[in-house]
């Protein structure tokens, strides 16, 4: 198995079958947007828990501050379970998030392993431009 | 260049596939042909099936819904054991390294002044347990990320979304009091 050019070649689906050279560009170009994709997905990961972590304090510390208060609890319960279902609701996005991230990255896996060089350097070149537009964006926490 | 042997993507009709040329399905190019020394020819595209599904090791052969639904539990809960354990390097990773960033402190000098002194523990050594112990837990992390690749190649729906929810629930569980601890100036992944 060796890499070749090609402009025929069946990606991932039974419907996403390419045979001509304008199909071959446009899975080019829709490789490239799903790279772009993972990398920004990888960022948005990482800036998502930054501003949760930052607007809500997690159950542990949440927890944590019920014991101490001792008696004056009961008027304090309804916020903090409030604080516990947004923090569960956030966690749940982010995994979601993570699923989805875990998803492409296989797709990409998968495009790559087709062996069509136009493919190959459509993901590369997505992963290229994903990386340099998103990473500037994680220093802006 | 024989294709009556091929019905579109059946790679099932192992008794009549010859050994000796590949040519899958109905493309012109012959880009990808799987392996070549085994009689059954590895799917391209995404399907849904349980019969004959080969699953990382050739004894490991799915042909009924019963096993199907085993192995979809078992790469579920691989899939988790990978997140958690990629938590747990992490924690291990930092709980070891905690110890070595004290090391540099000030101490006051004979005469009044400040003496800066700083050890120099670049991460830490390669004989101490919790290195031998980060490069077994990596090891073994690389082996699983492999083999949750392999089970992806083999395009079957049902394993692929076993892969994708292990994942996501392992996330979801493992990272839950991982983002309790997680320091804010943090950003690799």
């Amino acid at each position: 198995m060796h890499f070749i050019f090609s402009d025929k070649v069946v990606l991932l689906f039974d419907f996403w079958s390419v045979h001509s050279p304008a199909g071959m560009v446009l899975s080019v170009v829709v490789v490239l947007l799903l790279a772009v994709l993972y990398e920004g997905i990888k960022v948005a990961k990482v800036k998502l828990l930054h501003q949760a972590l930052k607007s809500l304090p997690p159950p542990a510390d949440q927890q944590l501050i019920a014991e101490t208060d001792g008696e004056s609890t009961c008027s304090d319960s309804p916020p903090v379970s409030r604080t516990r279902l947004r923090w569960f609701l956030c966690h749940f996005g982010q995994s979601l998030i993570h699923v989805a991230q875990v998803v492409i990255g296989y797709f990409m896996m998968l495009a790559v392993m087709s062996y069509n060089t136009w493919i190959f350097l459509g993901v590369v070149l997505g992963s290229a431009v994903g990386y340099y537009v998103a990473y500037p964006l994680l220093s802006t926490v | 260049m024989d294709h009556s042997h091929h019905a579109g993507m059946s790679y099932m009709d192992n008794n009549t596939m010859s050994p000796s040329h590949h040519h899958p399905t109905t493309s012109v190019s012959h880009s990808h042909g799987g392996g070549n020394d085994n009689m059954k020819m590895m799917p391209m595209t995404f399907y849904f099936g349980f019969k004959n599904v080969e699953l990382l090791f050739s004894r490991v052969v799915i042909n009924t819904a019963g096993e199907m639904a085993g192995a979809f539990v078992a790469v579920f809960l691989l899939a988790m054991f990978y997140e958690g354990l990629k938590i747990a390097r992490e924690s291990l990773l930092r709980k070891s390294q905690v110890s070595i960033r004290y090391n540099s402190m000030p101490v006051p000098g004979p005469n009044g002044t400040i003496l800066m002194e700083t050890h120099k523990t670049v991460g830490q050594q390669m004989l101490s347990f919790p290195h031998l112990l980060q490069t077994v837990l990596h090891i073994i992390q690389v082996v699983i990320s492999y083999f949750l690749m392999l089970i992806f190649m083999t395009y079957n729906g049902y394993l692929c979304i076993a892969v994708a929810a292990g994942a996501g629930t392992g996330y979801f569980l493992f990272s839950w009091k991982k983002a309790v601890v997680v320091d804010i100036t943090e950003h690799c992944h």
